[in-house]
């Protein structure tokens, strides 16, 4: 089972890690603005990192306060695309996303038990971060509302079943400090932690 | 269950009205009729709606193309045909090649295949099979994800039937519906004008939202009672639905059953992940136990009776405006 899963997991990632930008743009030709807006940030490493993060941070800290991400998230991609594309603000850079995977995988990796409003506007800031990233790859002939709906369903979508995934990994043995369960999840943080480390100090060297 | 739907469908309301649009192919369609050996004249007898002049068409190597003109010598008109501008305005372009022996060929070039393999006469090869799956598959998986009326038809039925057998039974009825009236409409043993057909389709949701609606108030409609018949009678009506997407390739008769066959290959694929990524999020609802207050238990029923009606006035006013 572990091994089937670690298999699964490293499929994964090596499928993730190969997909690339230019690629959004080949379904944003063939499927329209509406499927551009929901692949388009499935194709950009550093939304799959922060949203999985932010998923798998949402689920370790339970239904009751991970369930809020369900709206929450998607609102904040909205939210970040209107700034970016009505008011041209942008807040992205490869610094701010690596500051980013840096405190959700610090956050991941020493279990800290953050309250629910706390959870909910880390995870607002972020969306709205990424919506904003995203807005700059917007095309003049992009239909903005369909683009939009997409990208909102694709962060709900993706939101919700990472955090249930999680959940369902979590099981019922979360009151056990030591579960191995606990344990991967808290590692899977720590991995985070220092690809966030990595990519900060990479993008203030450069 | 209801939770999950109450998410989708509302998001389906702010977002299909202008959907529809893109299910709308905008094609054109480019004529090279054979006047002596290699050499033809080309003619668009369907311009695109971004003009003749903008289509950047690439023929194989050895041919030389300035419309009208197109000669490919000796070697004849074999080889890739593409075109690299196709977009949201520029869905797909049929090419005819009319060639002086032998029958006359077609060949789709869309979006999801930008590229076509033109053939000698002759018999078919394997080449031709492989373009044709290649064509027709990513042809029905992009009209299944772009038809937001078919996809929101479905979501209604897994939301009466919920999941389990029940819902495999169902689709299963909706797939064979759709399938055999795709199959008879593409043979022309039945064909109904498109407008009032696509007005019929915008009731079966209308049909749907009333049953929610209804299961909702305590009461068993004939979906929650009989939900396989209900999926096959409407299967039926969208299958037909489908084979308009095929209508306007101009096929040849030969390669019909086969690029047929393709076609609702693809459709099934699209209509399979669709189901499976709803059946998820509705795991995921589930145990992340994310409700609605119950006061929103109402609003995906409206949503999805207001989207059809909202579909079906509009394909109403189509089919008196042609009347």
């Amino acid at each position: 089972m572990n091994i089937r899963l670690g298999r699964g997991l490293i499929a994964a990632a090596v499928l993730l890690a190969q997909a690339s930008p230019a690629e959004a743009h080949i379904v944003a030709a063939r499927l329209g603005d509406f499927y551009a807006g929901a692949l388009h940030p499935l194709t950009d490493l550093q939304d799959v990192i922060l949203w999985g993060a932010m998923g798998v941070l949402g689920g370790t800290l339970g239904a009751a306060r991970g369930r809020w991400l369900v709206l929450v998230f998607p609102l904040g991609l909205l939210a970040g695309l209107a700034l970016g594309q009505d008011f041209e603000i942008t807040l992205t850079g490869s610094t701010v996303d690596a500051g980013m995977v840096l405190v959700l995988g610090l956050l991941l990796a020493t279990a800290v038990r953050i309250p629910t409003v706390a959870l909910c506007a880390l995870a607002f800031a972020l969306a709205v971060i990424r919506g904003m990233a995203n807005a700059t790859d917007l095309g003049p002939e992009t239909d903005r509302l369909l683009f939009a709906a997409g990208l909102a369903c694709s962060g709900y979508a993706v939101i919700t079943l990472v955090m249930a995934l999680v959940l369902a990994f979590r099981g019922a043995d979360t009151s056990v400090p030591t579960s191995w369960r606990k344990i991967t999840l808290q590692a899977l943080g720590g991995w985070i932690a220092a690809i966030g480390l990595m990519m900060v100090g990479y993008s203030l060297a450069s | 269950m209801r939770h999950l739907a109450v998410a989708l469908l509302v998001l389906a309301a702010l977002v299909l009205p202008r959907q529809l649009v893109a299910h709308e192919a905008t094609l054109g369609v480019l004529e090279f009729r054979e006047v002596r050996p290699g050499a033809f004249v080309g003619l668009w007898t369907m311009e695109p709606t971004i003009g003749a002049a903008r289509v950047d068409l690439q023929v194989p190597p050895h041919c030389f193309l300035r419309l009208p003109e197109l000669n490919c010598g000796d070697k004849g008109l074999i080889g890739p045909i593409t075109i690299t501008n196709l977009g949201a305005n520029m869905s797909a372009v049929l090419i005819k090649v009319i060639p002086i022996v032998g029958e006359p060929r077609s060949y789709t070039i869309s979006t999801a295949n930008p590229v076509v393999s033109v053939l000698g006469t002759g018999a078919p090869t394997l080449q031709t099979w492989i373009e044709l799956a290649r064509t027709y598959v990513n042809y029905g998986i992009d009209h299944i994800l772009l038809g937001a009326d078919h996809l929101l038809f479905v979501l209604g039925l897994i939301w009466i039937v919920g999941g389990g057998w029940r819902l495999v039974k169902t689709i299963t009825a909706f797939t064979i519906g759709h399938s055999a009236s795709l199959a008879a409409a593409a043979f022309g043993l039945i064909g109904v004008p498109e407008r009032p057909l696509n007005a019929c389709i915008a009731l079966s949701i209308v049909f749907v939202g009333v049953e929610i609606v209804k299961q909702q108030r305590g009461e068993i409609g004939l979906t929650a009672r009989y939900p396989w018949a209900v999926a096959f009678t409407f299967g039926l009506v969208h299958g037909i639905g489908f084979a308009s997407a095929l209508a306007g390739l101009g096929l040849e008769r030969r390669l019909l059953p086969i690029a047929l066959l393709f076609f609702n290959i693809g459709v099934e694929i699209g209509q399979l992940a669709f189901v499976l990524l709803v059946l998820a999020l509705m795991w995921a609802h589930r145990r992340l136990d994310a409700v609605l207050p119950r006061w929103g238990d109402a609003l995906p029923a409206y949503a999805i009776g207001s989207v059809s009606m909202f579909w079906f006035f509009g394909r109403l006013l189509r089919v008196l405006a042609a009347t």
